[in-house]
């Protein structure tokens, strides 16, 4: 990463992780031990069904803390964004159910559920039933993953805080507000506040998007342990479309058609 | 049905206060987000499914028939946490809907609340508070 601001190195010594690539490989777990097991009952406890809380201010992704400012584009990112906002709305973004992207995706108003094995952190996010793998088992990211809504993620844990790189994140509508490159480095760090209140602070790194690391706030999440995570199959009912000049419209004829 | 649970109530202006919402599958581009109207008429049919829950309300027309309007709703997953139930809405239920309408004009909108005859309100954002 070009970084030539003294702060910002300092910054990026500080508080960021080192990603460690390698070209992408399979990795062969062997069989977890009684030990790897019980390594896992020390670790921090989240497992568990948590739902992010809502409010704090803040005007998009809400259970974050207030952002001070926008992302930090570079000159050639800011012309992208520039021009991307001066196209149409584009409606068929949330008409089609797909889901949104990382790290969009982790800021849903459903639940997750978290499970903590061997060598593995995975998340099961309600919201459009999708999952989250990261993987705490020592691998490197891959140099030239393909491209994915979620990308491929790798964890530490950092005392009590897992620490969690994503990289290979495909160009997906409401992932981040923002154009970024093929570069793109989320971080987040989880960690407990208290035993029932999880954070998650997130910040991204590009080297051709933004002059800086940018940190997108923290997220709050509560834990509810009479919660289980319940289907969510976005297709089963969808009334939404979008027509040929992309305009959102709404399925009203018909109410018979739906399901049940 | 009680649901007396003040957070509740603040998740639920926190939603119709647009905040939320906007992250969920939820687009508004087809409702006319700056109006709100009433219509009243009787529930034809209650879909609990996803990405959201539809309510379908017979009201009377000029004509001496009926119009169905369709009004969509939070999630089934989202509501089923807050009191709300697949039997909340039963065909035949009188109901007062307050909605955004469409657009184009179409008999439908987004739902914002729902009021029963003896006072009953059903919030989209999931609170439903009994006389």
């Amino acid at each position: 990463m070009r970084c030539t601001r003294p702060t910002v190195v300092a910054f990026l010594a500080a508080s960021l992780p080192l990603a460690r690539f390698a070209a992408a490989q399979k990795v062969t777990r062997k069989a977890p031990t009684a030990q790897d097991w019980a390594a896992i009952a020390k670790l921090p406890d989240f497992n568990g069904v948590w739902e992010m809380v809502f409010g704090g201010g803040a005007a998009r992704g809400g259970g974050r803390s207030a952002r001070v400012a926008g992302p930090p584009l570079t000159p050639a990112y800011a012309a992208k964004a520039q021009a991307e906002r001066a196209q149409p709305a584009r409606e068929a973004e949330t008409a089609n159910c797909l889901p949104p992207g990382l790290p969009a995706i982790m800021g849903q108003p459903y639940p997750m559920e978290f499970l903590l094995t061997p060598g593995q952190v995975t998340i099961v996010i309600e919201a459009y039933t999708q999952v989250r793998h990261i993987y705490t088992d020592g691998r490197p990211l891959p140099e030239d993953p393909d491209p994915t809504f979620y990308g491929t993620s790798v964890g530490v844990w950092e005392g009590d805080t897992l620490v969690t790189q994503t990289v290979g994140l495909e160009h997906v509508a409401r992932g981040l507000s923002f154009p970024y490159s093929d570069k793109l480095r989320v971080v987040e760090r989880f960690r407990l506040t208290d035993p029932d209140t999880m954070t998650i602070e997130t910040t991204v790194i590009d080297p051709e998007a933004l002059a800086m690391p940018y940190s997108m706030g923290t997220r709050t999440l509560k834990r509810h342990r009479n919660w289980t995570i319940a289907e969510y199959v976005c297709e089963e009912n969808n009334r939404n479309f979008v027509d040929a000049q992309g305009k959102a419209g709404i399925h009203l004829a018909n109410p018979e058609a739906s399901p049940k | 049905m009680k649901n007396t649970l003040p957070e509740t109530v603040i998740l639920a202006s926190l939603l119709v206060g647009s905040t939320g919402l906007a992250l969920a599958h939820h687009s508004f581009a087809a409702f006319d987000m700056a109006s709100q109207r009433d219509i009243s008429g009787t529930v034809k049919k209650f879909d609990w499914t996803n990405p959201h829950t539809w309510v379908w309300i017979d009201v009377p027309n000029d004509h001496g028939s009926v119009d169905t309007w369709g009004f969509e709703g939070m999630s089934p997953n989202y509501l089923a946490r807050r009191g709300w139930t697949r039997g909340t809405l039963k065909p035949g239920d009188k109901l007062t809907v307050t909605f955004r309408p469409m657009k184009n004009g179409e008999n439908g909108g987004m739902w914002v609340s729902g009021k029963r005859p003896n006072g009953g309100v059903l919030l989209m954002g999931g609170a439903i508070t009994d006389p």
